[in-house]
């Protein structure tokens, strides 16, 4: 018998591991007055249950690698059934405006050259919850990003395979997932052809040295270095080389910015475009909100990135933001990867301190306080901000 | 398809617990709504909160767990805070992509969607007396299914509008387990227990269908 979606959903939830707090009783209960509590606590912060969405808690992001079982998790309709995706069943079709449609199995793509990409995937809606006027949405804060270590094959060499048409401008891709009722549109994307064919675009099938776990796509998603995760399709099924971008809802209304910066509080109206690279952002990652620091030195530290220019300057500031210190970029410094910083600060007044953060990109883009608001909150960029209390 | 719903009314018809009187219980559910309070209403805000009681409030609630936790769990819902005409748009785009809403139960949702979760709302809103829900949506007593028939005709009909999204095309099972042949059948009484009671993600009916639409439903599943 066909497992059902539930009770994929249950084993999921318990490979996911300890400690995930999802509340299986009336839902209302859910972003009740416990959330507060267990906002920074635990693997994940559920928004949804099901589909299943949740968030990393920022503290993890002291670590450059975001663990498998840490990195944060959304889609639109949940993971496919099992049976679509199992190995024995599962096919990669490409085709479209190509010379030699191709059908190939996980088993080829995995003879074809590997590489291995740090990047950044990050959910365009994170931080849509700081946005005011507030908009409708998974209600993200800081933690719907991380970095991993992805191993596949270059998207190109794919494409090459298959020998893109002249005409050809975009690369639809389709996943397997499914609504559940007929009348839901389907999560369907394209990417223009210049972005399939970066080397470092990807067709993943390891995350971190490890096969794919399902919730992030297995058995093969799409890695778009720089780019928002919204390109990077899961459990990916089709690739469809065309003339123009997908068609549906998720591509001509969904996953867009207008042109021109919109009215605040406004509906979505005039000329948009596609949400693609990803803007100049920092986290920090401790301390902790509401930790209690002892006076005198300690570390402030936390991670910066940006979506296609490397991140030049990390700053911090105690004034609320009227004067800003530069932070000390540590660590590994991978193009598409984000980059550790480190701040050494000695708190001396009783109290509590606000501590903000912003980065600056080789393009000279710096993070503004506050983002430019759009319709359906994304894009978030402001800067970063934690509250502690000094000791007296 | 659908069959004129009872009518529905709160709390006179159910014996106070706990010794407490009635009216009693209705202020302290309007207060966990956050329906009346100043603090929680201003004028600019355009849910008026006056014109839903207690009684339309349950409703509504039911009516999420009902109609919209269908494709995905309330949480999604209650997490926004948004103003009458973005609550508008999205329950309208919900029922363009298939909720099964009829208009005077979108305009009920509205109503309490802008009243409770509009902009101004605290992040943490304070939960609905969970017992009182419960008591409200088991308004049919069980023991009485005994004296009706079903219509499994008609049954096919209403299963088709409010269960089969999530027990799949002829209770095959989806998001929720297959009902065709489930042993829950040979316990009519459970059976009725968990429509009308809800568990887990699985709504309560209680308050959608009367008794009539659940004998029919358990017809038309025998059949299957
Ligand atoms: C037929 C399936 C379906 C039903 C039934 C349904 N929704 Fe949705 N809803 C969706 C989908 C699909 C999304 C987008 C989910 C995503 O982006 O992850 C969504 C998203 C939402 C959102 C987030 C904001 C947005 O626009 O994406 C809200 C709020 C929402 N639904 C409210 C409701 C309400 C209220 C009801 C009941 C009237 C309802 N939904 C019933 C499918 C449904
Ligand atoms: C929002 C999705 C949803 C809808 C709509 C829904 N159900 Fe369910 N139902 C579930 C889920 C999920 C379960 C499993 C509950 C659990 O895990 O305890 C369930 C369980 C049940 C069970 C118990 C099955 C068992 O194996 O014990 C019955 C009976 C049932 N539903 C009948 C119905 C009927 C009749 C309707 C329509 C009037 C309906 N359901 C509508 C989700 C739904």
């Amino acid at each position: 018998m066909p497992i059902s979606r539930r009770s994929l959903f249950k084993a999921l939830l318990q490979g996911i591991g300890v400690g995930l707090l999802v509340d299986q009783r009336l839902p209302v209960a859910l972003a009740g007055g416990e959330e507060a509590a267990r906002d920074d606590v635990g693997p994940f912060i559920a928004r949804v249950t099901r589909p299943f969405d949740a968030e990393t808690p920022v503290g993890e992001f002291a670590s450059f690698l975001t663990p498998n079982d840490r990195f944060f998790v959304r889609s639109h309709f949940g993971p496919p059934v099992p049976e679509l995706i199992a190995e024995a069943n599962w096919k990669l079709r490409v085709g479209g405006l190509v010379d030699r449609p191709q059908v190939l199995t996980l088993r080829e793509l995995k003879q074809v050259e590997p590489v291995t990409i740090t990047a950044v995937v990050q959910c365009s809606g994170n931080g849509r919850a700081f946005h005011r006027p507030k908009v409708p949405g998974v209600q993200w804060k800081r933690g719907a990003v991380g970095n991993a270590r992805w191993t596949g094959l270059r998207l190109r060499d794919v494409l090459a395979q298959a020998g893109v048409k002249e005409g050809a401008q975009h690369v639809q891709l389709q996943g397997a997932d499914r609504p559940i009722v007929d009348s839901v549109p389907l999560f369907t994307r394209s990417i223009p052809l210049a972005k399939a064919l970066h080397p470092d675009t990807i067709l993943a099938y390891e995350m971190n040295g490890r096969p794919l776990p399902i919730l992030h796509g297995a058995p093969l998603r799409v890695i778009t270095p720089g780019w928002m995760a919204n390109s990077c399709t899961k459990w990916l099924t089709d690739i469809t080389v065309q003339a123009e971008e997908a068609k549906g809802y998720y591509m001509q209304t969904a996953y867009r910015v207008p042109v021109k910066s919109a009215e605040s509080g406004g509906i979505a109206t005039g000329a948009s475009t596609p949400v693609a690279a990803m803007v100049v952002k920092s986290l920090i990652a401790a301390p902790q909100e509401g930790d209690i620091v002892e006076p005198g030195f300690s570390a402030i530290q936390g991670v910066a990135w940006s979506g296609e220019a490397k991140v030049m300057k990390v700053e911090v500031s105690l004034d609320g933001g009227k004067t800003w210190e530069p932070a000390r970029l540590v660590g590994d410094d991978h193009p598409f990867a984000w980059r550790r910083w480190r701040f050494l600060w000695k708190a001396t007044t009783p109290g509590p301190v606000s501590i903000l953060c912003r980065a600056t990109d080789a393009r000279g883009e710096t993070q503004p306080e506050v983002s430019p608001w759009n319709p359906s909150g994304f894009l978030w960029n402001g800067w970063d901000r934690v509250t502690v209390r000094v000791t007296g | 398809m659908r069959t004129p719903k009872q009518t529905r009314t709160t709390c006179e018809a159910r014996p106070a617990k706990r010794g407490q009187p009635i009216h009693v219980r209705i202020v302290c559910l309007c207060l966990a709504l956050g329906l009346v309070g100043p603090a929680v209403i201003t004028a600019a805000q355009e849910g008026d909160p006056a014109s839903i009681s207690a009684a339309l409030a349950l409703r509504a609630e039911a009516l999420i767990m009902a109609r919209c936790a269908v494709c995905h769990s309330e949480d999604l819902i209650i997490q926004q805070r948004l103003p009458r005409n973005r609550w508008e748009k999205t329950v309208e785009k919900m029922a363009h992509w298939g909720a099964e809403i009829l208009p005077g139960e979108a305009d009920l949702l509205v109503r309490y969607l802008s009243a409770r979760y509009h902009p101004a709302a605290p992040d943490h809103l304070p939960l609905m007396d969970s017992e009182l829900r419960q008591a409200e949506t088991l308004k049919q007593e069980p023991a009485l299914t005994g004296m009706l028939v079903g219509d499994a005709g008609r049954g096919a009909g209403i299963f088709e509008h409010n269960c089969q999204a999530c027990h799949g095309i002829h209770g095959s099972g989806g998001m929720g387990p297959k009902l065709a042949k489930n042993p829950i059948l040979k316990h009519e009484d459970r059976f009725w227990e968990t429509v009308l009671r809800g568990r887990g993600p699985m709504p309560a009916w209680g308050s959608f269908l009367n008794q009539q639409d659940v004998a029919d439903i358990y017809a038309w599943l025998m059949s299957r």
